[in-house]
């Protein structure tokens, strides 16, 4: 009887045992940041630009589409019915700014960045590079770790702005498709957006990025099992980051509209 | 180091490949060659289910929750909280559900398919069914893809009634400007079957994608543990732009001209 509680229960044991030991990387990163020596500048410029590279070209596609499509002709149609096609561009603060800016840069970088971290960790982890790097005396946290991490929270929030300029345009777009003048949609855009739709969705990127980070190194630095063990880290890794990037955006979202009421002032 | 153009240039060079096999393996399906393994297809609906059905269903709660906050807070800084279920029919069935479901097979399956596809090829496995004389595309691809077009019709319609029920929990009970029947007067009022089977397609559509794109890449991975993990990280760029884009194609085609609200006329 004991038995099979302690069976059953056993996959819930995992994941927080899991969550745990993410907590435990992440406090050792931090740590290992701050501290000197600091060896790590070098990768950290490396991984900037890898991470730029890879990252731009998705995140403009993904980020025009989704918000031409989702927000700006489904809600273009609705306030066409009702002549109201200048209040788009206060419901872009909302979706653009607030919501869809953070959250696909998130998904586009823990898919294009987070991925490749895996599986290059992933696979340096089968190889037994860490073990040897470890033996070498170099820590593989200060020196493979710290540095993805400080690159994909600087990467998140440059793209986060990146994406909402795209996002911003492909309302412009939906605007244009509609034979609008542009007039209404800036005026009503910068009468509704505040200064903290703007940092708070930077702020809330960086966390993603953090988060994104620290899933994909772990799940790499863990990966074992040969060729099929490279492939599930990445497969775990993406799908962890996704399901906690988006939990943590409900919550912040949640704390921030709550605390803020003069996001929903009528303007 | 990669140069800046290296993502879309692989995407240049590889696009055509990734349909022509993906046509070959829509192919198998269509003609029935792939009954000959039915139960394998079978079997892969049910690793769908049992392996996947859960993870799927939570993140499009979480986005469900979302969708509904969002849209209470948008509805009152215009001054109309009790039309917040205008937004949440919208973004929950037209394009919150897609999108997540997207993401997430996407991350989940097509990514599990690279890695898995991807070990058999570096271990010789897919030879060995070769010289075996079962068709590795067919056994391996075909039933894949058969497996998901029976299995996610129904994990979708599942997802319809978690998000919505997230959407309520989250406008009702956790912002509370309308009431339940409020809402749900609003929230129903617009949307209509086609919306639903409109939806449906579109998810659909994402979800071969993901499946065939999974496909290519597990089975010409090369070079590996490390080639496993390089391809399964490449079926993922491709996934998220390709769902971007079917997304955005799927809302054109089908509210583009007429945003079916019932609204005037």
């Amino acid at each position: 009887m004991a038995g099979a509680v302690e069976r059953g229960l056993l996959p819930v044991k995992n994941v927080f045992e899991q969550v745990g030991v993410m907590m435990i990387l992440t406090v050792k990163t931090l740590i290992s940041a701050v501290r000197a020596p600091y060896p790590y500048g070098e990768e950290l410029v490396w991984q900037l630009l890898f991470v730029l590279k890879l990252s731009w070209f998705p995140l403009m596609i993904s980020t025009f589409a989704l918000n031409l499509g989702a927000p700006g002709l489904q809600a273009a149609g609705v306030l066409s019915l009702f002549g109201a096609l200048d209040r788009l561009g206060g419901f872009f603060v909302v979706i653009a700014i607030r919501w869809i800016g953070p959250l696909v840069t998130a998904v586009v970088v823990a898919g294009v960045a987070g991925t490749a971290i895996t599986a290059d960790l992933g696979a340096r982890k089968i190889r037994e590079e860490l073990d040897a790097l470890q033996v070498l005396g170099v820590d593989p946290v200060k020196n493979l770790v710290v540095p993805r991490f400080l690159a994909l929270m600087i990467v998140t929030a440059l793209l986060d702005i990146f994406a909402i300029v795209f996002g911003l345009s492909a309302g412009i777009a939906a605007e244009l498709l509609y034979n609008q003048p542009l007039g209404g949609f800036f005026a009503t855009l910068f009468s509704n957006a505040t200064i903290t739709d703007l940092w708070a969705s930077v702020l809330m990127c960086t966390m993603f990025g953090a988060i994104v980070a620290v899933v994909c190194s772990y799940k790499g630095m863990s990966a074992s099992g040969g060729a099929a063990g490279v492939g599930r880290a990445v497969n775990q890794a993406v799908v962890i980051s996704l399901v906690a990037v988006f939990f943590f955006q409900f919550v912040v979202s949640s704390i921030l509209l709550a605390t803020n009421p003069e996001l929903q002032a009528v303007r | 180091m990669i140069g800046w153009l290296a993502v879309p240039r692989g995407w240049l060079d590889s696009f055509g490949e990734i349909g022509r096999f993906g046509v070959r393996v829509a192919g198998l399906v269509y003609s029935g060659r792939v009954f000959k393994f039915f139960g394998e297809g079978l079997r892969q609906a049910g690793i769908l289910i049992f392996g996947s059905a859960l993870i799927i269903w939570a993140f499009v709660f979480i986005l469900g929750l979302q969708c509904g906050l969002q849209g209470a807070y948008f509805n009152r800084s215009i001054g109309a909280p009790s039309l917040a279920g205008l937004f949440s029919a919208y973004c929950d069935l037209r394009e919150g559900l897609p999108y997540a479901f997207g993401y997430i097979l996407a991350a989940k399956v097509g990514t599990g398919i690279v890695a898995e596809l991807g070990a058999m090829r570096i271990s010789d496995e897919i030879d060995a069914l070769e010289v075996m004389g079962i068709q590795p595309l067919t056994f391996l691809c075909a039933t894949r893809l058969l497996g998901a077009w029976i299995a996610i019709p129904f994990l979708y319609l599942v997802g319809i009634g978690i998000i919505y029920a997230a959407s309520f929990l989250s406008v009702v009970n956790q912002v509370g400007d309308v009431s339940s029947g409020g809402y749900l007067l609003i929230f129903w009022m617009y949307q209509s079957p086609p919306d639903l089977i409109f939806s449906v397609i579109k998810g659909m559509t994402m979800a071969t994608v993901i499946v065939l794109v999974g496909c290519y890449y597990g089975y010409t991975a090369s070079g590996g543990p490390v080639g496993v993990g390089t391809a399964t990280a490449k079926s993922m760029v491709f996934n998220i732009v390709a769902v971007h884009i079917i997304g955005m194609l799927g809302t054109v085609v089908f509210w583009g001209a007429n945003p079916r609200a019932p609204i005037g006329g």
